[in-house]
Parts: C-alpha cells; sequence; structure tokens
C-alpha cells in the first residue's frame, strides 16, 4: 500500500542576507549548506497495517510523511500509495489518502464544522448517499454531533482533533497519515482517539502510519515500529520484539517524610537509587505491574509524593545505543 | 470546477464577514487611497497638461485601464499578492493535499471586496477621459470595444507577474521586495506612455513585465498615433503568454517548496 524506495530530502540553507532587497541577494547567494533531513530510508506497508513511525524531534518524521502524502517532492528514490507516485500522480494520490496533522487543523477556522464537511463533499466528489452513511458513521463514532454547528475555532482541542479526523476520512481513503494526532490531549481526550483509530484499523482495514511522542499511543495502536533519527532508519520491528530488546523502561519517584529503610528487591526493578528523601525506581513495565511496585515501596517509609514517569521517545532511542 | 469555485470563495466570504468592523474599515481606507491618488494624478496633469505628446484625456485612457486591472488583479488574488506567508509558515501543505489544484484552493481563500472601489474609480476615469476625447471629435466606437478586453488583459498580465513572483518565493521565502519590482513600480509606471521611459526599461515593460501590452500599444494605434492596426489584438495574445509562462514557472516552483519544520 505504501512504498518509499531509498527516499531522501534536502535541504539547501543559504545564510539569511540582511538589510535592503535581502530576498533577491539569499537568491543569488552561492554559499548553501545541505541538510539531510531525511536519509536513504526505504520500507514498505501492506494494507491494513498500522505502523508507528517514530524518532526524536527533527529525525525527519514530518519530512518523510510529507513526501509521502505529495507536499514535498524528494530529493532522491522512489514512492508508490496504492500503485500511484505522490509526485507525479498527486490528484490520484490525494483521492486515497487522509491527512491529519496534530499541530494545524485543515477544517475552516471561521466556519461551523458541518460547513467544512460540506466543502470537502464537493472537493473530493463524493455522491450524497457515501456521505451520509460517511457523516453518520463518524458522528457516531467521534460523538461530534454536539458541536457540529459550533465554528472550529470555538471547539476544544479535543473536538478540533475528531472533527480533523473524520474530515480526514469522510472520502473513505485507504491510507491515512497522522502526524501527532493526540499531541497536547488530556487522558481522556487521547483515549477516545485512540479508540476510534483502533476500530477504523480494525473494521476498515485502513492503512495507517502514525507518528507521535507518546508511547503509550505506540503501545496501544501500533503492531509494527519504524524508529527513525537523524534522518536514517535505526530500526523496523514488531512491537513485541523492541520490548524484548529493549523493555519498557519506566520510573517511579516516591519522596518520603524521612530516609526510607529498603526492603528486600523484587522481579523487574532494575534499578534504585535514593538520593536525601527520594527515591528513584527504575523497573520494565512488561515485567511487573506499577501498582505491585507502589504496594511494594509504601511499605518502605511515610510517602509524601509520588510521580510516575513513563519513557520519552528520546529515552528509547538512547537505550538503543545502548 | 466552477461549482468548487463558488463554493470556496462563499465559505472565504462568511469567513470573513465574521470579522464585519475589519472588512469594513479596510474597504473605506482602499477607496480613500484611491480617490488620493486619483486627486494628485489629475492635479499633476492639469498642471503639465501634456505628456510626451499624449494629452490629459489619453493619459486618462492609460490610466483608467491600467488602474482597473491592476484592482481586478487583486480582488480576485489577494493571496497570490500575500503568498509569502503561506510558504513561510508552511500553510501551504494543506492545499497540496487535496485533489484540486493548489492555485484553485489559493485564490479561493479570500477575495478582496474593497477592490471593488479601486474599479470603479478605474472606470470613472475612462469614461471621463472618453467624454474628453469625444468633445475633441475622435471616434469612440473601437476604444469603447476594447476597453474591457485591456481590463481583462490588463488584469491577467498583472496576475502573471505576481504568481511568477508568488513562484519565486518558493526559492527565497520572501516576496515583498520582489512586489515592488514586479507589481507596484510597473503598475505606477503604465499609468504614463511607455516611450516616456529609458530605452533598458522600455525593453523590460516589452518582456519580462509586460505591461506595456495591456494599454499602452494598443492606445497608438487606437488614438492614431502611429503602430500597426493589430496593435489592441496583442493585449490578449501578451497575457495568454504571460499567464501559460507563470503557469508554467508556478508549476516548477512547487517542487521547490520546503515547508516547515514539523
Amino acid at each position: 500500500m505504501i512504498e518509499a524506495v531509498h527516499i531522501g530530502k534536502s535541504f539547501y540553507l543559504s545564510p539569511e542576507k540582511k538589510g535592503r532587497f535581502a530576498s533577491v541577494r539569499t537568491l543569488f547567494s552561492r554559499e548553501q549548506r545541505e541538510v539531510k533531513a531525511v536519509d536513504d530510508i526505504s520500507f514498505s506497508v501492506g494494507e491494513g497495517e498500522f505502523v508507528g513511525y517514530i524518532g526524536p524531534n527533527g529525525a525527519g518524521k514530518s519530512t518523510t510523511i510529507k513526501m509521502l502524502s505529495g507536499i514535498l517532492h524528494p530529493s532522491r528514490g522512489e514512492i508508490r500509495i496504492g500503485g500511484y507516485s505522490p509526485q507525479k500522480d498527486r490528484i490520484q494520490v490525494a483521492s486515497r489518502i487522509g491527512v491529519v496533522f496534530g499541530q494545524r487543523t485543515q477544517l475552516w477556522w471561521d466556519l461551523p464544522v458541518k460547513d467544512s464537511f460540506e466543502i470537502l463533499q464537493a472537493m473530493y466528489k463524493i455522491d450524497s448517499r457515501t456521505y451520509r452513511r460517511s457523516m453518520e458513521l463518524y458522528q457516531e463514532l467521534l460523538d461530534m454531533r454536539e458541536f457540529l454547528d459550533t465554528p472550529v475555532r470555538k471547539l476544544s482541542l479535543g473536538q478540533r482533533m475528531r472533527a480533523d479526523l473524520a474530515a480526514a476520512l469522510l472520502h473513505d481513503p485507504p491510507v491515512l497519515f497522522l502526524d501527532e494526532p493526540t499531541i497536547g490531549l488530556d487522558v481522556v481526550a487521547k483515549t477516545s482517539i485512540r479508540a476510534f483509530l483502533k476500530e477504523v484499523n480494525e473494521t476498515q482495514k485502513k492503512t495507517i502510519l502514525l507518528t507521535t511522542h507518546d508511547m503509550d499511543d505506540i503501545e496501544q495502536l501500533c503492531k509494527r515500529i519504524i524508529v527513525i533519527n537523524h534522518g536514517k532508519k535505526m530500526m523496523d520491528t514488531t512491537l513485541d520484539d523492541m520490548r524484548r530488546q529493549i523493555g519498557l523502561p519506566s520510573l517511579i519517584q516516591v519522596e518520603y517524610r524521612q530516609p526510607p529503610s529498603l526492603g528486600a528487591e523484587l522481579a523487574g526493578i532494575e534499578r534504585l537509587e535514593l538520593s536525601g528523601n527520594v527515591l528513584s525506581v527504575h523497573f520494565d513495565k512488561g515485567k511487573i505491574s506499577s501498582p505491585r511496585i507502589l504496594a511494594e515501596v509504601a511499605g518502605w517509609g511515610e510517602p509524601l509524593d509520588i510521580q510516575m514517569k513513563e519513557p520519552g521517545i528520546e529515552e528509547i532511542i538512547r537505550l538503543m545505543y545502548r | 470546477m466552477l461549482m468548487l469555485y463558488r463554493k470556496l470563495i462563499a465559505a472565504s466570504l462568511r469567513s470573513q464577514m465574521q470579522y464585519k468592523m475589519n472588512f469594513i474599515t479596510s474597504a473605506a481606507t482602499t477607496g480613500m487611497i484611491m480617490v488620493l491618488d486619483f486627486v494628485i494624478l489629475s492635479a499633476i496633469l492639469h498642471r503639465f497638461n501634456d505628456v510626451a505628446g499624449w494629452n490629459i484625456y489619453e493619459v486618462g485612457m492609460l490610466y483608467g485601464i491600467s488602474s482597473a486591472s491592476v484592482s481586478l488583479y487583486r480582488l480576485f488574488a489577494p493571496e497570490v499578492n500575500d503568498f509569502e506567508k503561506y510558504v513561510v509558515h508552511g500553510e501551504f501543505d494543506q492545499m497540496l493535499i487535496r485533489p484540486v489544484s493548489p492555485l484553485l484552493l489559493l485564490l479561493t481563500r479570500n477575495l478582496d471586496l474593497s477592490r471593488i472601489g479601486g474599479i470603479v474609480q478605474g472606470v470613472a476615469v475612462l469614461v471621463l477621459s472618453l467624454a474628453g476625447l469625444a468633445r475633441e471629435g475622435a471616434d469612440l466606437l473601437w476604444l469603447i470595444v476594447f476597453s474591457p478586453i485591456a481590463i481583462l488583459s490588463g488584469g491577467v498580465i498583472y496576475f502573471s507577474m505576481a504568481l511568477s513572483s508568488a513562484a519565486l518565493s518558493f526559492w527565497t521565502h520572501q516576496m515583498r521586495d520582489i512586489l515592488t519590482f514586479t507589481i507596484y513600480a510597473p503598475a505606477n509606471a503604465s499609468n504614463y506612455p511607455i516611450s516616456l521611459y529609458p530605452g533598458w526599461l522600455k525593453w523590460l515593460f516589452f518582456t519580462a513585465l509586460p505591461i506595456a501590452y495591456m494599454n499602452y500599444l494598443p492606445m497608438l494605434a487606437l488614438l492614431g498615433k502611429g503602430g500597426g492596426w493589430y496593435y489592441p489584438l496583442l493585449a490578449p495574445v501578451a497575457a495568454a503568454t504571460a499567464l501559460f509562462l507563470a503557469l508554467t514557472f508556478w508549476k516548477i516552483g512547487i517542487r521547490h517548496y520546503h515547508s516547515t519544520g514539523s
């Protein structure tokens, strides 16, 4: 469904000129520096797969998605979406993909949500029967009825994201590109978006490529993970396999009233660090659950405060180098 | 295509109307600037009475066509004029993921209705000049037939020059400086006979910035100032050529669109 063969994207930066006619002088400037945002990445995603495309900030995730969806032209390599090139057959590809950028809405900012859907219907030439059916389905699944008549700018972030997802799916594309769809959302909103994506992937067999910074998104949705860093592919594997390789490192920090007296170590706890009254417990979520650890550490003293830290993508990348 | 254009324009206008005060004030200021512009020009013309052998009504023909043309372009393509922001902020992204032409999406983002004032003003100058020419005993038929063609061709020529400048911003990421050369300066220059200008500038106005074809050349023939009978026909031909070249350049530019990080 998605084929990327040795794709690369370079940007050429010339130092910006200042002063009069800066743009003209920048244009004719000869000093240029090549930056490889994406460097020789290949992968292939089959129909109905749900793939997490992860990496630290600036790794080239968005650049890849933008090349796959026809926004950017790759400097090197070939892309096929359902057999079509997003660059040569941009319009064919555009009608076969749905794209959501978490940071930026695709909807008409000042108009009621419903108006955006009607415009998209005309744009994608969706016949009225399909349109009605899709609208009913997504109103139900995404619980959109209450805000269909609200202007987009007045929606909460969670509502806006749900509306954006429905808009991306309205023309029933077989492929979905989601760039940080849960960014900035609260736990409740994240949960409902995840449930929806799971449903769409399982019942409609949509092929989904997802970028995220949230390891929970990955754990709950993606069976396969592609990790990139500095524009290069570092890992292309299943979630289970990654678990086996680096585990699921988590951290609980407990602050006690008095320095605690540590008990016996539990299996699955990797490391205990004590500094003053604060105890850091490094453990593998795959081997021991956090409630069990909490039950244990509560007996070691009188806890004042407990904080849980999930591993970020940066942490995962660091572990892969270990 | 036309239906989609209407639907998208309607949506943009509905959005604009959400900010009514803003819309009214911008229409009022644009109108006032236009009136001031015209008052200054007539003052100059009354002082000199004659520019490079063209009398006040003849210059009025040039001015009316140029002024209405540039307003026509700015009415329909305000976002082309303001394209820099789409490139700098990566807003052009969302126009490339739709199964329709990104240019159509760009043009339908906005209509600058306050420019209607400029068109009215340009046409008013044309009517006054025609009346003046009639008093001098000129034959008006072809001038009247040609005026709408000239305004349309001029609008397309301005649009093409602006679109090329917008395409250039795919590389430069800036277009304000460029527009000074490609729109604002030519729009001022075309208010007067091109023969006024030094050779290299004249050459520029017949080639890269082809404003000479929309009013100067046709008026040479129609006002009996010499030149071939076919000069008026060059206006639509030049407009079509400029549009074709601009669209080609625009398509090449899109391939170099960089977007922004994340």
